[in-house]
Parts: structure tokens; sequence; C-alpha cells
């Protein structure tokens, strides 16, 4: 846990008791973080903008209900943006995303989940976790976090069946925790 | 629920593999189960270090006015509105906040609620409120708390849970909005024998959830009395309750 994970926790603390100028310095602090995450998932600049404005408006109204646990805040945010990004692109009413139903589109999407992976310092736990895992559970986790694939995606992608890929990710969300602790 | 389910579904929930209903089932267990909490930030947090490698974007000049203008006028939600709100979508009695008097404290409950009514009320509370050791394949472990009280006020209207541990530790969360004046605390006490009377569990300043140590007490047991008054600060100068009793009600085991 990093200092910039302590600052949101104190500056949520206020956002929750209705201050501004803690929510405009929460803003300053992760709105360009939050909108790289949204970004990757969604892959349109506008649509990424109006991902992480409707999170703010959620941390705005709901940071009562999660500022009280020890580096929550920052998680809770990334959270909030994972999801509403995810509901966008699997709104199938709202945007014109067939093209994920192809396999070079799903292919280069999956390729930016190994990057994400790649990137990883050889010294953080997190890249020696991942590492320790089997291929297809790794690639599985991957592919949910980094680009926000479905199971159905992930399972098209790695040619399995639906039911497989989610033991797999489910094994080893259980494996890396265990790791990580 | 074992912990490697809860960490299974706390790792569904960050990879945004969960349909809305299990995701809004997750969002309330947030809200209410601290290992489920701790399991899905603990997670998350690891996760991190993956969104760094997102190419960096600035946001555009435009998307601070907008959030700004989006909050304005906005109100916003307390822990307990946002308690209150998954108990009313499972159907069970809130009262609506109200600023004055909330619980009637002008009246202290005569009855206690006992029987069938009050067990089947706070079996419902529990289940709506996705507890891992009210679903059927719980794990019995060193965390888990000896009985659960669900404490109600006026009107069979629940106003706070109770987690009682065998360690003396006592969880409450408050499922309403206390009205605590300047110069009062809520005191919560049990009562495990008759003959020695209301014991004093500790006392909070508001309505916010609390971890209380209490005395060194036998065991929790089912039936056993718990309440929450509201006293003059900083606790009742008796050792016993003289203020108005807000909400009580009789300990159950959690099933298992």
């Amino acid at each position: 846990m990093d200092a910039r994970t302590d600052d949101c926790d104190g500056l949520m603390r206020r956002v929750a008791g209705g201050d501004r100028k803690a929510f405009a310095a929460i803003f300053d602090l992760e709105a360009g973080r939050l909108l790289a995450i949204a970004n990757r998932i969604v892959r349109r600049r506008e649509l990424a903008e109006e991902v992480v404005q409707d999170a703010f408006v959620t941390v705005w109204r709901k940071a009562a209900v999660y500022d009280h646990e020890r580096g929550a805040a920052r998680a809770w945010m990334t959270t909030i943006v994972r999801h509403r990004a995810l509901n966008l692109i699997r709104d199938g009413s709202r945007l014109d995303f067939h093209a994920a139903d192809d396999l070079t589109a799903l292919g280069d999407r999956a390729a930016d989940a190994d990057t994400a992976y790649d990137a990883l310092p050889e010294s953080e736990d997190l890249k020696r976790c991942l590492g320790q895992l089997e291929p297809e559970r790794r690639r599985s986790i991957l592919m949910a976090y980094v680009v926000g694939f479905s199971h159905g995606e992930i399972a098209a992608t790695l040619g399995a069946p639906v039911g497989t890929v989610k033991a797999w990710i489910r094994r080893g969300v259980v494996s890396l925790k265990e790791c990580l602790s | 629920m074992s912990r490697e389910e809860r960490e299974m579904r706390a790792g569904d929930y960050v990879l945004g593999l969960m349909d809305d209903a299990e995701r809004q089932r997750a969002e309330r267990d947030l809200i209410i189960d601290p290992e489920f909490r701790d399991s899905v930030w603990s997670f998350a947090n690891r996760m991190e270090g993956l969104d760094r490698s997102a190419p960096a974007t600035a946001p555009g000049d435009g998307l601070w006015q907008r959030v700004s203008a989006g909050i304005a006028g906005m109100e916003q939600m307390t822990r307990t509105e946002a308690m209150q709100g998954e108990l009313a979508a499972a159907g069970i009695p809130v009262r609506p906040s109200d600023r004055h008097g909330h619980l009637g404290l002008r009246r202290p409950m005569a009855r206690l609620f006992t029987g069938a009514r009050g067990t089947a009320l706070a079996a419902s509370i529990l289940a709506a409120c996705g507890l891992g050791y009210v679903v059927g394949q719980a794990s019995v472990t060193a965390r888990d708390p000896e009985v659960v009280v669900v404490l109600l006020g006026e009107n069979d209207v629940p106003g706070a849970l109770v987690e009682a541990y065998a360690d003396d530790r006592v969880r409450i969360v408050p499922l309403t909005d206390f009205d605590v004046p300047d110069g009062k605390v809520l005191e919560v006490w049990t009562l495990y024998d008759e003959a020695v009377g209301p014991v004093s569990l500790g006392t909070m300043a508001s309505a916010r959830e609390a971890m209380l140590t209490g005395p060194d007490l036998p065991a929790p047991q089912p039936q056993q009395l718990y309440e929450i008054t509201l006293e003059d600060a900083p606790r009742s100068s008796a050792g016993r309750p003289l203020g108005p009793i807000l909400v009580k009600g009789l300990a159950v085991s959690p099933p298992r």
C-alpha cells in the first residue's frame, strides 16, 4: 500500500463529509489513471470519459458507504470504473461491438492483456505469483481483468468450454491470493 | 461460506465476471460482511499493478466541469441509507428517515419482541443481508459469531444488527439513523443472567458500525437479551440502563 492509497483514504473520508475541495483533489489525483483503465476496456476516448464522469458522480454520492476501510478508497474507485466500462461494452443496444465477435478483434484485445503482464516489473509479487499459475489460468485472469473479457470471450479466445474457463479463473484466483498473502 | 468460496467470489467481483444480480448481492455484502469486504479490497489492491501499463490518458478539459455539474445539488448517501435501501429492496419494513425523534425516544418501548414474529423477522433480515453464515454451506471459523441479534425498535422496525463473539467482542451494525443529541451516547447492554442484571458492553457516540469489546462474560447464548439505550455521556452513571431503550432483541444462533 503506497502513499497515494493512504492519500485517497484520507480524502475519501473528507468527501464523505461533503468536502468539495477534497473531491476535486481526488479527481486531480485519480482521473487520469481511471480514464486509462476505462479506455483499455471501452477502447473509445469519449466513452471512457463518460464512464469516468459517471464514476465520479457515484463516488460523491456513495463516499460514506465505502470510506471506512483502510486501503479501500482507491480500489473502490477502480472497481466502479471497471464495472461501468463493462456495462457499457456488454450493453448491446448501446454500442456496436459486433466486431468483438470476430476472433481477430478478440485476439488484438487479448494481446493487450499479455502486454500488461509483460510490463509488470520482475521484482513485483504480482508478476511472480501470476507467473506461477498455469498459463491458461493466468491468461484467463489477465483477459478478464485487463481488457474486461467475459467468460464467453475468454473461452472463444482460448478455444475452451465456458465452464472450464470459469473453473480456471476461480482456482487461479485462490492460488494467486495464496501466493500474494 | 468457506474462505475459498469467499475468495473465488471476491475474485469474480474484482475481475468483473458477475451478472447484474450477483454483482448487486456482492455490493450488498460489501456493506455488511467485513470478511468479504477485506477479501475484495485486498485482491483489488493487489491487481492494481496491472493498471499501470494502461496508456496514460489526460482528462479532457470539460470532464471536471461535467462531473462538477453532475454533483451540484446532489444529496450524498449515508451508510445507513445504503443499508436501508438493501433491506427495503428485500421487502423488509424500514421506516423512512425522520430527523425528529426517530425511534420514538420519548416513548420507551414497553414490550419485548419475542416469539415467532421476532425470530422470523430476524431470519429474513439475516438472509437479506446475505451474511456468509446464513448460507447453507457455511463453515465454522474462529471469526464466526456465537450469536446474532436483530435489534428491533417500535413497530418491529429493525434498528441494528449485533454479532456477539465468544471472545467478548460485539459488532454493531446500525440499520437506522439513531438521533444522538449532544451530551448523549448510545450504550449497548446484554442480560446474560437475570440475577446479575444488564451489563454494559460499551458505548458509541453515533450510529456507525462499531466493534466493541465488552467485559469478560460467559459465551453469548441464544435467547440472550441485547439492547441499546440512550444515556448521558460518557456512559450511564448507574452502571445499568437509565435512559430510553431504542432497540432490543433476543439472540439466535447463526444457521451453520
